[in-house]
């Protein structure tokens, strides 16, 4: 980046064609011979000084205008917030070079300071000298963005098809990398001093909290109508730009489509319809039509999603609809800890609380178009034509998807619980289901169920979910045929699967498989590969998973954090991109033992089923 | 003559400063950043070092009397003062104010509170030399003394 370009891209000032005079610094220093001697200083060397000596002060003035300063100076030793802290939060709201100032040259204090984020680190007093190059700080950190987002560009397509590919690869290796790399794309997203990605790029981290502000303020506004200030002003929290907002916004559509994708796929699988574990998947009678759906060939992907509607939705309302067009509340899934189905039942339950809050606005009509608005397991089940659920639920068409969403918005974390417990069944697909499939998957979806192991994988961690997750899979394969198999299979291993995977699993599968899928499932099997990646990844990951699905789809990935895998629901959106159910399967379990890991970055919510989907 | 007499006065003052290191290199970095626009900056900058370094001190002889002694909290007081001592170049205080923080790590009570009478008493030598030298400085006028190389 020239110097031109950079002075074009540098604030308002009328002194930009001359940087670095006239560069914009904030000083911090609660000593005031000290700041008084720095802001002689500074305006030595020609910059536009603006000092105070309360930190609180300083983050007040940063986040009225994020474009009023280049650089901020600061101490290290203030009474009212420790100089680091100050440091990490404007490294991470604003992204601007931070200085660090301090009379003790203590190389651990500098250790620190280089951790947090600082650009540098001077030891008191300053002389004219250093402060006349600190410009550069600015100019590079510039230079490295832009760079940064082109390789997160270039970044995001190997990846993508690196866990495509991977299947039954390595999982956590998988969830690791795709989550590196989310990170490395992300670059809106909130982004942790000590995160792998090459370059600290501070990002908006978006909390479980923020993210469920971002989601109401969504509902509110309608998904067609959301456009990116509006929500702003809606959520109306500090430090967030427009652009945080756009692309969380872009990740989070993603997921929703890939929500109502699985949702059919689940449904498609209908699958068997003893979710045991999953009481409520009792309802999945629908889910046997998904044998017969799933011969209708629009199974695929779309069918997934439409699985979830059909047989589970009547009792997991929320599950889909939750996932769909909740996304805010990752209500789905809590990865719970479900070692055997039953336990993953447990799990549900703890989805419940997950279940996203249907925006009374939010009519992601255009989401699950496929999906019969009313995914109440009656509907479906006297659709004994899988045929005619599927179509229904559309999930063939992402952009179908959400019809079904409609029905969400009634949905509560029970239907969320009970997609789960149908996805369970899903997951019970065998692995013999999962190979099948995986010819038969289109090319892009990510599950591999290859992995007979995975299958069991998939099932414990979804326990009812993870079965709806390899039934996912297989709805595609269904369609081709192969329905009947798997149903068969599913019933097979509905039980046995489930037991294995931790809620963790499911949870990532939930998360993933959007609610309506129970959960991961619902993410991943959308059609998209990534998706189903997506929601693969969690249960690999623990924690990674949902970001990783984000990332191999979108580049917006929600980053879902799949955090504490107890409680992760990837409510982000888990579909991101399954590498193959056996990574999702992995993840969840993974998920179930590791605490969910906060995928790093872009969307910390943890209980979000939607995460990252933005 | 006379005021010749004062320049020289005032230069010679200036230069005693800083051969009995009370003063050091950072003072005349704030000499430089005196000019035209900030002609007083020196003093300005001197000013405020006294005030704060009032408040510090206080709250030092505070926390001295208290029993026991908070050694973080001296250390972490007197860090500040240093700083501010450091910065307008004093460099007597700056030594004893180093003393100080080493007794406080080594958390000997007696060496803390041996030091910082040192401590009061350069900052107070200090205090009265620079006063007299501005008092003096202001006599003369401004712009001599800045252009006073030393």
């Amino acid at each position: 980046m020239t110097v031109e370009e950079f002075r074009g891209s540098v604030g308002v000032s009328n002194e930009i064609d001359r940087f670095p005079i006239g560069m914009r610094v904030l000083a911090v220093d609660d000593d005031p011979t000290c700041l008084k001697l720095l802001d002689c200083l500074l305006r030595k060397c020609e910059y536009q000084v603006t000092t105070t000596n309360q930190a609180r002060t300083a983050l007040k003035m940063l986040r009225e205008n994020l474009n009023r300063f280049d650089l901020v100076i600061s101490d290290v030793h203030m009474p009212d917030m420790d100089g680091f802290k100050l440091l990490e939060l404007v490294g991470l709201e604003m992204d601007l070079p931070v200085i660090m100032l301090s009379g003790n040259s203590d190389p651990k204090l500098v250790m620190k300071g280089i951790t947090h984020g600082a650009c540098d680190y001077l030891v008191k007093p300053v002389r004219l000298e250093e402060l006349r190059n600190i410009w550069q700080h600015v100019i590079r950190r510039k230079v490295e963005s832009k760079s940064q987002s082109k390789s997160n560009n270039n970044q995001e397509k190997p990846n993508h098809e690196g866990g495509q590919e991977a299947g039954s690869g390595d999982p956590n290796g998988k969830v690791n990398r795709k989550r590196k790399d989310e990170d490395e794309d992300f670059e809106d997203n909130g982004n942790e001093d000590d995160d792998p990605s090459t370059q600290k790029k501070p990002r908006v981290v978006w909390s479980i909290d923020l993210h469920r502000k971002f989601v109401a303020a969504v509902n509110q506004l309608g998904i067609e109508k959301a456009v990116p200030k509006r929500i702003l002003d809606l959520m109306n929290v500090e430090g967030l730009t427009r652009e945080n907002v756009a692309s969380h916004l872009q990740k989070y559509r993603l997921y929703l489509k890939r929500i109502s994708q699985q949702a059919n796929m689940v449904v498609a699988f209908g699958g068997s319809k003893d979710v045991s574990s999953y009481m409520r998947m009792n309802s999945l009678d629908a889910l046997g039509d998904f044998h017969s759906l799933s011969g209708s060939g629009r199974l695929p992907n779309a069918q997934l999603s439409s699985y979830s509607s059909s047989g589970m939705l009547g009792r997991l309302n929320s599950a889909t609809g939750m996932t769909l067009h909740s996304l805010t509340a990752p209500t789905l899934i809590q990865p719970t800890h479900t070692q055997n189905l039953t336990g993953s039942v447990s799990s549900l339950n703890k989805f419940q609380p997950v279940v996203l809050p249907t925006p009374p606005n939010y009519q992601p009509t255009n989401l699950f178009q496929g999906i019969p608005t009313q995914f109440d397991l009656g509907q479906l089940q006297q659709n004994n034509k899988p045929n005619t659920q599927l179509p229904d639920f559309n999930p063939v068409d992402e952009s179908r998807f959400f019809n079904g969403s409609s029905t969400f918005p009634t949905l509560g974390s029970q239907s969320c619980l009970n997609l789960v417990s149908s996805s369970s069944t899903f997951l019970d697909i065998p692995q013999s289901m999962g190979e099948n499939f995986h010819d038969q998957l289109p090319p892009h979806s990510s599950l591999n169920y290859g992995h007979a192991s995975s299958n069991n994988m998939i099932t414990n961690t979804m326990t009812g979910f993870g079965s709806d997750i390899t039934s996912a899979p297989s709805l595609p394969l269904e369609g081709q045929g192969q329905s009947q198999s798997q149903s068969q299979r599913h019933a097979q291993y509905g039980k046995q699967s489930y037991g294995q995977y931790s809620s963790n699993t499911f949870s990532t599968l939930a998360a993933a498989a959007s609610p309506p899928n129970g959960g991961g499932l619902g993410g991943p099997v959308s059609q998209s590969n990534d998706q189903i990646c997506g929601v693969y990844n969690k249960s690999n990951g623990n924690g990674p998973l949902p970001m990783q699905m984000n990332k191999q789809t979108h580049k917006s990935n929600t980053k879902l954090k799949m955090g504490s895998g107890e409680n992760y629901l990837p409510s982000g959106f888990v579909a991101n991109s399954y590498d193959s159910m056996d990574d999702l399967m992995n993840g969840m379990m993974k998920r179930e033992q590791d605490p969910m890991i906060a995928m790093d970055g872009e969307f910390g919510f943890e209980p979000y089923s939607f995460g990252s989907c933005i | 003559m006379e005021r010749n007499q004062m320049h020289t006065q005032v230069a010679n003052t200036r230069k005693s400063l800083f051969d009995q290191g009370y003063l050091d290199d950072q003072f005349i970095q704030l000499e430089e950043l005196q000019d035209s626009s900030n002609p007083n900056f020196v003093e300005e900058v001197v000013t405020l070092y006294y005030r704060d370094s009032a408040r510090f001190l206080s709250n030092l002889d505070q926390a001295l009397e208290k029993r026991p002694l908070d050694f973080s909290k001296l250390d972490n007081l007197m860090h500040q003062f240093k700083g501010s001592s450091t910065s307008i170049g004093a460099k007597k205080v700056k030594t004893e104010c180093t003393h100080f923080r080493n007794y406080c790590s080594a958390r000997n009570a007696e060496g803390c509170k041996r030091t910082f009478q040192n401590v009061k008493k350069e900052y107070t030598t200090l205090r009265k030399k620079l006063e007299a030298y501005f008092q003096m400085s202001r006599q003369v006028g401004p712009v001599e003394t800045a252009c006073q190389a030393r």
